[in-house]
């Protein structure tokens, strides 16, 4: 089989390899398998990045995440045998000893958002809204047009912010303090509440509820479809079945820090959802 | 079109709703350990050790007939009260055993905690990186737990060597191992009400701290020693805690897992660098 698709993936075909990369991602601790998802979904998000889209929000919004969930462990878990500093016992909450336990499981914890959040990125960075919508099952027609939607709203979020502050700077505004910046957040919300009513009244206007969409044409499956969605529903099916018969698949570094136990199939199972950052076909798509 | 018109609506909660309901389905699926039967009398042995944070020891020989046993089975089997709490996929972690801690609020407790480890075939104590649960033993293996400070490297129990032999002399007929199908206790002292699966920690807890140090030993389980104020003769810190394989040597997962997420990471990068490239 010609390894280099002829035709862009099917939207279906990008919903099952999602869910299947968020099951892998979040159904282990080990921050090794996690690791591989997001470098895999991260290679796939950069083959398959439409035109005009760029990844700077997405991966502000990782690090911001990631960052926060880390920290927080941190800060709230005082258990673990190599100890880094210590609070004042009297702190609430943070008081106590920050120990290097607590800081490998935090940074398991923000790697497995990571993992999570770029494996549901093709949805809104790949693929189209109308493509979402396609993609769901007829009973869940709605949830997709709900799921498109919020996708969607990440990313138009992060143009109307990036358009109002630039905006403002040619007005001569500069930030000065966190006061400073209501006259970016509030026209960026006005914006927001403005495209919400349009929304609406667009989707109305267009007949929504009234019945199922209709479309020029169903879509075939390619090989490479059902290649794709083989491969990741394999991926998940893994995780689960070796879960199931007990292999450990998890981590847990309290109370002492060891690396994690790591098995090849596993590691196997996460690279077989690299098939889609392989390639991608020369036009289209 | 659509997509600019759905642009603005507040429905993020519906997507991460979406994703995290699936996520949730899928980890959903417990943690079992592997199916053991329960033998009658075993044809193979596997050694227990206690050691408390007082220096005392507690040994146990536990006889089976099935091919590999969990650590969970072991020590259900051993009579020896225990208590633990899953931590999902890692397994069951041992919060207090035999009757250490009385009570406890926190598991792994703050100051103190139970290490674990396991021995193959007669070997060194290597530091235990799974729950009990998860560990499985097979015949010659032995399975330690040290009271241990959590602050510092966890030293590992004495060594296992001779705990089953002495059994074999002191027991010679060793029947039945504990577990649903054991025989009454022979010299059960108090009742063997401790060695069951703990349905909470609580109450397995205070079963162990009415237990006392003296723990049941159920028929079938060879009492080898029991020696109390006995020091740990090996303090070393686990040859395999830190290492990269509780077998040691190279771990094949781990050299895999290496060599791909190097690969992937650099392919990321080249990608990256050619996107850059192109735009400029």
């Amino acid at each position: 089989m010609n390894l280099v698709p002829r035709a862009p993936i099917a939207p279906r075909a990008w919903l099952v390899w999602s869910l299947a990369a968020v099951t892998v991602g979040l159904s282990t601790d080990n921050p090794v398998y996690r690791g591989l998802v997001a470098l895999v979904a991260l290679n796939v998000l950069l083959t398959w990045l439409r035109p005009g889209r760029r990844l700077r929000p997405l991966a502000l919004m990782l690090l911001v995440a990631a960052g926060t969930a880390a920290l927080v462990n941190v800060f709230a878990s005082h258990t673990g045998a190599d100890l880094l500093a210590r609070l004042p016992g009297d702190w609430p909450l943070v008081g106590g000893p920050l120990t290097l336990e607590s800081v490998a499981f935090g940074g398991t914890v923000g790697l497995g958002l990571v993992a999570a959040l770029l494996a549901v990125a093709p949805l809104s960075l790949v693929l189209e809204p109308y493509d979402v919508v396609d993609a769901m099952p007829r009973p869940l027609e709605r949830t997709g047009i709900a799921v498109a939607t919020s996708l969607n709203l990440v990313s138009g979020f992060g143009r109307t912010f990036t358009a109002v502050r630039d905006a403002q700077r040619m007005r001569g505004w500069r930030p000065r303090g966190l006061r400073s910046w209501n006259e970016v957040l509030v026209p960026v919300l006005l914006t927001a509440i403005e495209d919400s009513v349009v929304l609406a009244e667009a989707m109305e206007a267009r007949g929504f509820g009234a019945g199922r969409r209709t479309s020029y044409a169903s879509r075939r499956w390619s090989r490479w479809d059902l290649v794709v969605v083989a491969s990741a529903v394999t991926a998940a099916a893994s995780f689960i079945a070796l879960r199931l018969a007990g292999v450990p698949v998890d981590w847990y570094p309290y109370p002492t820090l060891f690396l994690p136990p790591i098995n090849p199939v596993l590691v196997l199972a996460c690279l077989a959802l690299s098939l889609p950052g392989l390639a991608r076909p020369a036009r289209g798509g | 079109m659509i997509g600019r018109l759905i642009r603005g609506v507040p429905g993020r909660a519906a997507a991460l709703g979406v994703a995290l309901v699936v996520a949730a389905l899928a980890s959903l699926a417990p943690a079992s350990p592997l199916a053991q039967s329960c033998a009658a009398a075993g044809s193979n042995r596997a050694a227990l050790v206690v050691e408390h944070g007082d220096g005392s020891t507690v040994t146990r020989c536990v006889s089976f007939d099935a091919g590999t046993v969990t650590g969970e089975w072991l020590l259900d089997s051993s009579g020896v009260a225990w208590s633990g709490q899953s931590y999902g996929g890692f397994g069951q972690a041992v919060c207090a055993v035999d009757a250490e801690p009385a009570h406890f609020s926190t598991c792994p407790g703050k100051d103190s905690y139970w290490a674990a480890f396991v021995s193959r075939g007669g070997g060194a104590w290597q530091f235990a990186s799974v729950g009990i649960s998860s560990l499985t033993l097979a015949d010659g293996d032995a399975l330690g737990f040290r009271y241990v400070p959590t602050v510092g490297s966890p030293a590992p129990p004495p060594p296992a060597a001779g705990v089953c032999a002495v059994a074999a002399t002191a027991a010679p007929a060793p029947a039945t191992v504990g577990g649903a199908g054991a025989t009454p206790p022979a010299q059960a002292t108090p009742p063997a009400t401790v060695g069951a699966s703990p349905a909470t920690t609580d109450a397995v807890a205070d079963a162990a701290a009415s237990a006392g140090v003296a723990v049941a030993a159920t028929a079938g389980v060879a009492v080898a020693a029991a020696t109390a104020g006995a020091p740990s003769s090996a303090a070393s810190p686990p040859p395999g805690a830190r290492g990269p394989s509780p077998t040691g040597g190279i771990d094949q997962g781990l050299l895999l897992a290496a060599v791909a997420g190097g690969g992937l990471a650099g392919l990321a990068l080249l990608r990256v660098v050619a996107a850059r490239r192109r735009r400029a």
